[in-house]
C-alpha cells in the first residue's frame, strides 16, 4: 500500500507525512442528474507521468475537475498531494498547472502576455512571471512566436501555449486535458516528446488525459483507465500491459484444408491456452513466447493447416478495455 | 578590438575571470522563490481586468467604447476650464465653472454608457471564452475572482466619477476659485473621492448583477439600461405621479446614488445645473422628494443596492457549472 500524505482537519497536509501518492480517491462518485459520470472510483496515482485514458464521456475531465476542486463530488473523497481540494483548494491549486481541453485562449492577447498573466495569478512575482513566461514559451518551441496574438496561431501552437501557461509557475503537478486534441501526427509526436521532457527534466508530475491509447503507452509511467465512469485499470503501465510477459501470438489466415482453423483452435484450447478467434485469425495469449510458438507449431502441423502470417503482439491498453467486465 | 566585458579586467588571467563568468540566459528552470498567493492572484486579476476593460494593450477597436465614455465624461470639464482660461476674467470664470456636485449631471450619460456597453464584458467574456475555468484552476476561488472583478470595475468607473470632478478641482485651484485654504481643499477632495466611489460601487454591483445573468453581451446591456433607466422611471411614476411613499425612491438607482452624492457634498435638494427653474405654485421637480429622506435611509438604500447586486452575482456564480 503506497504511503500517502495525511490531510489535517483543515485539508492541509501535515508536516510529518511524506507525499508518495500524488492523487488518491475513495469511492469518488459524481452524478449529473441521472448520469453517473464517476462511479465509486478507488484509485491512486503515483509520481511520474500518469495517463488518464478512456473514450469520450468516460469521466476523464470530470475526474480532473474533481482533482482541482472545481466540482463538489456527489460522494466519496479525493486527495491531491495531500490536500483536500474542497477544503484547501486554493493552496492545492497554487501547486498545480492545468491546461483544459477546450479552447480558452483570448484571441486578441499576445501569447507572452497570456502566459505571464496566468503565471502571476498562480502566485509568481511580476518580474519573475515575465521572465518565466518567455522561458516557458521558448521551452515549448514558441520562443520566436511569443509576441504573436493567440488568434493568429495554429491549433498546434495554441496547444503549446496552453502547455506553457500550465508549467510557467513551476508547479509540482501538471494536469493536461487532451493536450494532443486537434493535432496532426507529427505535432502529436512533438507534443508527447515535450510532455515527457517536462516530467523528466523538471521533475514535474503529469496527469495526461487522452482517448488515444498509443499516446499514453508511449510516455506514461502509470495508467488510470476509465470506462463510462468506472475504473477499468489503475497502476504502473509495465504491470498492466506487461513488459516482456503477456505476449500475444497471432496466427493470421489459418486456411486449407477446410475446417483447419477450427481444428487448430480446438487443439490449442485443449492444451489449456487462452485463444481468441476472429474469422480465420487465432490470437494466443501466454507468458512464455517460446512455449506459445511451440504449441502453435504443433497444432498447425497436426491439422495440416497453412498459416499466411505469424505476428507477435505485446499486450496493449486496448486489451485492458476489451478484458474489462461489462 | 572587442569591448571589455563588464567586471573583467582586460588582460587578466583566465583563472581570475572564471569567478566572474556567468550564464545570462538559463532558459526554463525550477523556481523556489517567493510566491504571492491569493493576494497576488487578486492583484493580477484586478490589474489585468482594468487594462482589459480600458482596452490597454489591445487593438484599437477595443479602446473605442471605454475611452468614448471617458471623453463624454471629461469633455465638458475641459470645455468649461478652457472657456474660463480663454475669457480670463475671474468673475465670469467663477460663473462658468460648474460647482463640483453639479458636474455629476454631465457624468450620468457616460456612466450609463459605460455600465451598459463596457462593464458586462468583464464577466461575460470570461464565461464565454473559458477564462473563468482557467482562473478557477489557480489559487483564485469564486469569491476572490468576483471581488477582483468588482474592484476592477469600481476602479475603472472611478475614472468617470472621480476623474472629471478632480480635474475641475485642480482647474479651479489653479484658476484661483478653488477651496479656501488647505483644510477646505482636502475636504472637497475627500468629498469628490467619496462620492465617486459611492456611485461607482452601486453602479458596479447593479451592472455586474445584470451581466452575471446572461452569456450574451447584448442582453446584459439591455439589462443594465433597463435597470438604470427603468428603475428611475418606474419610481418617479409611483412617487411623483401616483403619490406613493417617498421611500420608494430607494428603488431608483440613479436617483438614490445621486442623493447620496448630494449628502456627501452637503447639498440639499436637486440642485440642478443652472439653478432652480421657476415652477408653478405647488409643483416641484421630479425626484425632489428625495430631499425628504433621511441621510441614514439614503446610505442604507445605496448599501442595499450594493448588497443585492453582489448577492445576485454570488448566487449566479455559486451555481455556475464550469464543465463536465
Amino acid at each position: 500500500m503506497p504511503e500517502t500524505q495525511a490531510a489535517g482537519s483543515n485539508g492541509v497536509p501535515q508536516p510529518y507525512a511524506r507525499p508518495v501518492t500524488i492523487v488518491e480517491t475513495q469511492a469518488l462518485t459524481q452524478r449529473f442528474g441521472p448520469t453517473v459520470a464517476l462511479d465509486g472510483l478507488d484509485l491512486q496515482m503515483q509520481p511520474g507521468v500518469t495517463g488518464l485514458v478512456g473514450a469520450n464521456g468516460a469521466g476523464k475531465t470530470t475526474l480532473l475537475n474533481a482533482m482541482l476542486g472545481l466540482r463538489i463530488p456527489t460522494s466519496g473523497s479525493v486527495t491531491v498531494m495531500g490536500f483536500d481540494p474542497q477544503k484547501a483548494g486554493h493552496k492545492l491549486r497554487a501547486k498545480v498547472g492545468f491546461a483544459p481541453e477546450r479552447n480558452v485562449l483570448p484571441d486578441e492577447m499576445r501569447a507572452v502576455d497570456f502566459v505571464r498573466h496566468l503565471a502571476e495569478v498562480q502566485g509568481l512575482p511580476r518580474s519573475e512571471a515575465r521572465n518565466r513566461a518567455s522561458d516557458s514559451l521558448w521551452l515549448v518551441g514558441l520562443g520566436e512566436e511569443r509576441t504573436r496574438t493567440l488568434g493568429t496561431m495554429s491549433t498546434g501552437q495554441r496547444q503549446r501555449v496552453k502547455l506553457a501557461q500550465a508549467i510557467a509557475s513551476d508547479p509540482k503537478l501538471v494536469l493536461l486535458d487532451e493536450p494532443t486534441d486537434g493535432l496532426d501526427p507529427v505535432q502529436r509526436s512533438e507534443m508527447l516528446t515535450l510532455i515527457g521532457q517536462i516530467s523528466r527534466d523538471f521533475s514535474m508530475n503529469v496527469v495526461l488525459s487522452s482517448h488515444v491509447l498509443e499516446e499514453v503507452e508511449r510516455i506514461c509511467d502509470h495508467v488510470v483507465a476509465l470506462d463510462a465512469g468506472r475504473l477499468v485499470a489503475c497502476g504502473p503501465i509495465t504491470e498492466l500491459i506487461g513488459a516482456g510477459d503477456g505476449i500475444t501470438l497471432e496466427l493470421v489466415d489459418v486456411a486449407e484444408p477446410a475446417g483447419s482453423v477450427e481444428a487448430v483452435e480446438s487443439a490449442l484450447r485443449s492444451g489449456g491456452l487462452d485463444v481468441q478467434r476472429t474469422e480465420t485469425t487465432l490470437r494466443l495469449r501466454g507468458a512464455d513466447f517460446e512455449e506459445l510458438c511451440d504449441r502453435a507449431r504443433d497444432a498447425v502441423a497436426a491439422a495440416g493447416a497453412r498459416v499466411r502470417r505469424l505476428e507477435t503482439r505485446r499486450r496493449t491498453l486496448e486489451d485492458l478495455f476489451e478484458d474489462a467486465p461489462r | 578590438m572587442t569591448d571589455p566585458v563588464p567586471g573583467i579586467t582586460p588582460g587578466a588571467d583566465t583563472a581570475d575571470t572564471a569567478d566572474t563568468a556567468r550564464i545570462i540566459d538559463q532558459g526554463y528552470r525550477s523556481y523556489d522563490g517567493p510566491r504571492s498567493g491569493l493576494p497576488g492572484a487578486m492583484r493580477s486579476v484586478v490589474r489585468f481586468s482594468v487594462r482589459h476593460t480600458l482596452g490597454l494593450g489591445r487593438s484599437a477597436r477595443h479602446k473605442i467604447l471605454p475611452w468614448l465614455a471617458v471623453v463624454i465624461a471629461l469633455v465638458p470639464a475641459v470645455v468649461f476650464v478652457g472657456l474660463a482660461v480663454v475669457l480670463d476674467i475671474d468673475m465670469i470664470a467663477d460663473e462658468i465653472l460648474p460647482d463640483y456636485h453639479e458636474y455629476y449631471d454631465f457624468i450620468g450619460f457616460a456612466l450609463l454608457f459605460y455600465c451598459g456597453i463596457v462593464v458586462p464584458d468583464i464577466l461575460v467574456a470570461d464565461r464565454r471564452n473559458g477564462m473563468l475555468q482557467m482562473y478557477l484552476s489557480t489559487p483564485l476561488q469564486r469569491w476572490s475572482y468576483l471581488v477582483s472583478k468588482g474592484l476592477a470595475v469600481v476602479l475603472t468607473l472611478a475614472v468617470l466619477t472621480v476623474g472629471p470632478v478632480l480635474f475641475l478641482l485642480v482647474a479651479r485651484t489653479i484658476e484661483g476659485s478653488g477651496p479656501d485654504g488647505f483644510a477646505e481643499w482636502i475636504t472637497v477632495f475627500v468629498r469628490i473621492v467619496a462620492a465617486g466611489v459611492a456611485i461607482s460601487a452601486a453602479f458596479t454591483a447593479a451592472s455586474l448583477a445584470a451581466a452575471s445573468l446572461t452569456d450574451r453581451r447584448v442582453f446584459a446591456t439591455i439589462g443594465v439600461v433597463a435597470l438604470l433607466w427603468g428603475s428611475g422611471g418606474l419610481t418617479l411614476a409611483l412617487v411623483d405621479v401616483a403619490d406613493m411613499s417617498e421611500r420608494l425612491y430607494a428603488f431608483d438607482l440613479g436617483g438614490i446614488s445621486d442623493e447620496l452624492k448630494n449628502r456627501i457634498y452637503g447639498v440639499e435638494g436637486l440642485a440642478p445645473l443652472g439653478g432652480e427653474p421657476d415652477l408653478p405654485e405647488g409643483e416641484s421637480l421630479p425626484g425632489a422628494g428625495r430631499a425628504e429622506l433621511s441621510t441614514l435611509f439614503v446610505v442604507a438604500a445605496n448599501l442595499a443596492w450594493v448588497a443585492v447586486g453582489s448577492a445576485v452575482v454570488w448566487w449566479r456564480y455559486r451555481r455556475l457549472a464550469l464543465s463536465r
